[in-house]
């Protein structure tokens, strides 16, 4: 059997462990990094099927055995940063038996159940699987770097590399290769057309204009005006193909992001504002096709003009070209230390500008929420609070940005007035072989000659610059998107749903859901009870896969969840929310959602069971009705029903009510209660409500409290058992009473 | 309506740990194993802090510890000192910046680590003051009191994540 371990065990404990086991390896090891007095340090407990044994400073033997019979339970309490496993005696006394900080948390966690199960029923072969599944889910490390991964089977960006990072925005330039290719070669014959004038001059200088030839000096004009014609022609039907090509090449990885954004897990929307994707696809992407531009065009010809330049000053006069080429050193070297000291400041630059389009995310379509509560000036002022921030970054950049070419040009004027020096010396001496021609041509080369030097000095900043945007695209375009599309997919579901020992926090500082065990039968009515806040929606989020990181197992129809194809398994529920979301479309196309290419009765009989064929009716517009974003034109109750109906155009063998009905008036809620209730027939339910009176329908009561279940039965058991179930019932019924008798009042 | 305790109307005495005991002088009220938390545990340090009974229902909440009695503020404090572990970073000493994840080694008031961060946005939050708090990939919690107080190299190496 594999060993379980978390992290490798600390070394110091490592002579007592061989005393205690031997050779032997315990059951599963939980592995702290706390000393007791919570500075860093280690400490570990392994685990047996009945008892524990504590390794740790605390002890003046460094280790401490203790058996499950004299447990009453044990615990893991999670305060901030950090937390201990602590053992409660039955004797009455507790002792903390480890401290470790969230990394150890899960772990932890798992053993504590594995524990507890242990002393209420005795070991079993399924608390032990709960618990290597735990490790299982933690134990994805990279196998080169030990670095821990996203998932289980995900690569390892450590160990691919910044090499990759190239081959990937390779591929968005390579179905261009051909007019990309066309565009470089036009782009050399500019080049070598350019470096025919200077050459000429020379000619002219020295043997045209000293032998007053008329017909030669017109033949030369003529000859520079036709390669200036050609050079021109060229360069624009070239600098027109390339901008087409960089537009399809933007639009290309603009699609791609979109479309990994689309199947990015909820975990990540959790952690990343709208607002800096919204950056990404729109002024990233620009960034990444500039950087392909500069680097298939630009740096290839600029290369290829260095090159040529090279070779005709050297054929020319290899003397002076040396001498040319002197600054060149403290060129490059200027341009890597500024290279060194402008990405970190491109990427605060980056930050600023994603809390810019973050804030402008937030408050432009939350902008009834502002004027609600007047805070236009409040907006603007944090508004104007950003801007002065990105401001603030951007001088400082610029200062070093604009300084970088002036002493670039500087180092290059400076090339030039030593070929002056040297060259004009050599002609005044009259030694060098040099003539007027020369020089002129020469000096017209050289600065030819720096433009590529000036290219790749400044090349820096635009790379350093795209490195930044691309880093934040890789973001995206590497996540892990969620998985599984192309598992199993099974004939039908019938709707059998287990939770089996499933925990499950959002990050590792609070738990959410603790311990649940829970079996659905196919065509039960479930009713989710429990006060805000205590996990109901988790569950429900679970069960719809948006997040994956739970302990435990979710079987569906004795399958595991994770099996089924996700798609496949999405489309057979039927899930409406709490708020309902419509997008900015017909009311037709927005209950046709859930069916794209749904005949259209089909969608007036799914909204007449919604019962929200009728207010359609009545709308002057009818089903062509155009919502605004989010549903705007709509009353709550309304957009509730289309909702509903939108859910039912899927014919979903799994019905889920998150709090349908918790913001809709009483009448309305009665329309939507008859709606779910045309529904519900024969399909897996799960209803979460508020409104006891909405679950009179439910087979079966669940009420959860603090990410636990703590009743579950028929609603009559739960009302013979007079736990909270039947004092939610009492409080509310008492609740109606009155509310009824203050109707009666009115109405007299 | 919230309960507020101000000055010696209470009485507070360490239980076990994380938890404290409660007495009210006035109303004679007593309550055992209460969790004092902070209301504000990044910004507000120990002006408002909860006090919260087993079941997570607020008691009272106490406006600034500074206010109570000195028995009873030492009680409070040190039950806040147990339960929050932020370590302070007072050094970097090493920042491997391999791809998108990051190890950062660092000196803090809790010991030397290591710790795995991902370079993202929410990894590191920069506030006005040079305060700097930082998430790792386990959801520990970090803090820099003033990041522009640390010696040159750290600050160079931060300051790029800001
Ligand atoms: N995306 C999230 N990230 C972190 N915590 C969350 C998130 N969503 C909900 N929570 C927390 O999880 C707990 C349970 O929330 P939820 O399941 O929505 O409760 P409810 O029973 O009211 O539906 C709450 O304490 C809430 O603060
Ligand atoms: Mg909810």
């Amino acid at each position: 059997m594999r060993t379980s371990i978390n992290k490798a065990f600390p070394e110091k404990f490592l002579e007592k462990r061989r005393e205690v086991y031997g050779e032997n390896d315990p059951l599963f090891t939980v592995v702290g990094d706390l000393a007791m007095d919570r500075r860093y340090g280690d400490g570990a407990i392994c685990f047996e099927k009945d008892r524990l044994t504590v390794f740790g400073d605390q002890y003046a033997s460094q280790t401490k055995t203790v058996s499950y019979g004299e447990l009453e339970n044990v615990s893991v309490k999670r305060m901030y940063g950090n937390a201990y496993f602590a053992a409660k005696y039955r004797n009455g006394e507790t002792e903390k038996l480890m401290r470790f900080t969230f990394f150890s948390a899960n772990i932890a966690d798992a053993a504590a159940d594995f524990v507890n199960g242990v002393i209420a029923d005795g070991f079993s072969d399924e608390l032990l699987n709960a618990v290597e599944n735990t490790y299982l889910e933690q134990r994805s490390f990279c196998p080169k770097c030990g670095r821990k991964l996203p998932s289980p089977d995900a690569e390892c960006l450590n160990c691919t590399g910044k090499k990759k990072m190239f081959s990937k925005f390779a591929v968005y330039a390579l179905p261009f290769k051909k007019s990309l290719l066309a565009c470089m070669l036009l782009s050399m014959f500019t080049t070598a057309a350019a470096l025919v004038p200077p050459y000429v001059t020379g000619y002219m200088v020295d043997t045209v204009l000293p032998g007053k030839d008329m017909r030669l000096l017109l033949t030369m004009i003529g000859v520079l005006l036709g390669v200036y014609v050609l050079q021109f022609a060229v360069t624009g039907f070239r600098a027109y193909l390339l901008r087409v090509t960089g537009d399809k090449i933007v639009t290309q990885i603009k699609k791609d992001i979109y479309a990994k954004a689309q199947y990015l897990p909820m975990s990540f929307y959790d952690k990343t504002s709208t607002g800096s994707v919204i950056n990404r696809i729109n002024s990233d992407a620009a960034a990444i096709q500039n950087f392909v531009l500069k680097i298939s065009q630009e740096a290839v010809v600029q290369f290829f003009t260095m090159i040529g330049i090279l070779v005709i000053m050297l054929c020319m006069n290899w003397r002076l070209t040396l001498f040319s080429l002197t600054p060149i050193p403290l060129v490059a070297m200027v341009g890597r230390a500024f290279g060194k000291n402008i990405k970190p400041r491109y990427l605060r630059i980056w930050r600023r500008n994603a809390s810019i389009s973050s804030l402008l995310a937030d408050t432009i379509p939350g902008i009834r929420i502002v004027k609600a509560f007047s805070h236009e000036k409040e907006s603007t002022g944090k508004f104007d609070a950003y801007c002065n921030d990105w401001l603030q970054e951007e001088k400082k950049i610029s200062k070093v940005v604009s300084a970088f070419p002036a002493v670039m040009t500087f180092l290059v004027t400076c090339g030039s007035l030593i070929i002056w020096l040297s060259g004009g010396s050599y002609i005044i001496g009259g030694r060098g072989g040099i003539t007027v021609g020369l020089l002129v041509s020469f000096i017209s080369y050289a600065s030819m000659f720096y433009t590529p030097v000036n290219f790749f000095a400044n090349f820096n900043d635009t790379y350093q610059n795209t490195l930044a945007s691309a880093e934040k695209i890789l973001d995206i375009l590497d996540a892990e998107p969620e998985r599984d599309f192309t598992k199993d997919t099974p004939e039908r579901i019938d709707g059998k749903i287990e939770f089996k020992n499933v925990n499950f926090s959002f990050d590792r500082s609070k738990k959410v859901l603790s311990n649940i065990n829970l079996t659905i039968e196919p065509g039960d009515i479930v009713g989710i009870v429990g006060t805000t806040g205590s996990g109901k929606s988790t569950l429900i989020n679970l069960l719809m896969r948006y997040y994956d990181e739970y302990d435990g197992e979710i079987l569906i129809d004795g399958k595991n969840l994770k099996d089924i194809d996700i798609g496949y398994y999405r489309r057979q529920i039927g899930f409406v929310q709490q708020e309902p979301l419509m997008f900015r479309d017909t009311i037709f196309n927005n209950i046709a959602y859930g069916k794209p290419g749904a005949h259209v009765e089909e969608v007036f009989r799914a909204a007449d069971i919604a019962n929200a064929h009728g207010f359609i009716t009545r709308l002057p517009d009818g089903y062509d009705t155009l919502l605004g974003e989010r549903g705007i034109g709509l009353s709550g109750g309304e957009k509730q029903r289309l909702s509903i109906a939108r859910a039912v155009m899927r014919n979903p063998a799994i019905l889920i009510f998150d709090e349908a009905t918790a913001s809709v008036d009483s009448e309305t809620e009665h329309l939507i209660q008859g709606a779910i209730e045309n529904l519900i027939r024969g399909r897996t339910t799960l209803m979460i409500a508020h409104r006891l009176s909405t679950l009179r329908k439910a087979n079966k009561i669940v009420v959860v409290d603090k990410g636990r279940i703590i009743e579950c039965g028929t609603p009559e058991e739960l009302m013979a058992l007079k736990g909270k179930y039947y004092k939610l019932i009492q409080i509310q019924s008492m609740g109606e009473k009155v509310e009824a008798e203050k109707k009666a009042e009115n109405f007299e | 309506m919230l309960r507020y305790i101000e000055g010696n109307e209470v009485k507070l005495t360490p239980n076990d740990g994380i938890f404290i005991d409660a007495e009210f002088y006035y109303t004679k009220e007593k309550f055992t194993a209460l969790e004092p938390h902070r209301l504000f545990p990044k910004s507000g340090g120990n002006k408002y802090v909860t006090l919260l009974d087993a079941d997570g229902n607020q008691v009272a909440i106490i406006r600034d510890t500074a206010s109570l009695l000195p028995e009873s503020r030492k009680t409070v404090e040190d039950a806040l000192e147990e339960y929050y572990m932020i370590p302070r970073i007072t050094r970097f000493i090493k920042m491997v910046d391999t791809f998108k994840i990051w190890m950062w080694t660092a000196e803090t008031d809790h010991g030397i680590l290591t710790f795995e961060v991902k370079n993202h946005i929410s990894t590191v939050k920069p506030l006005y003051d040079g305060r700097v708090l930082i998430t790792d990939t386990s959801d520990n919690r970090y803090e820099i009191p003033d990041y522009r107080k640390m010696d040159p190299r750290s600050v160079k190496m931060i300051e790029t994540m800001l």
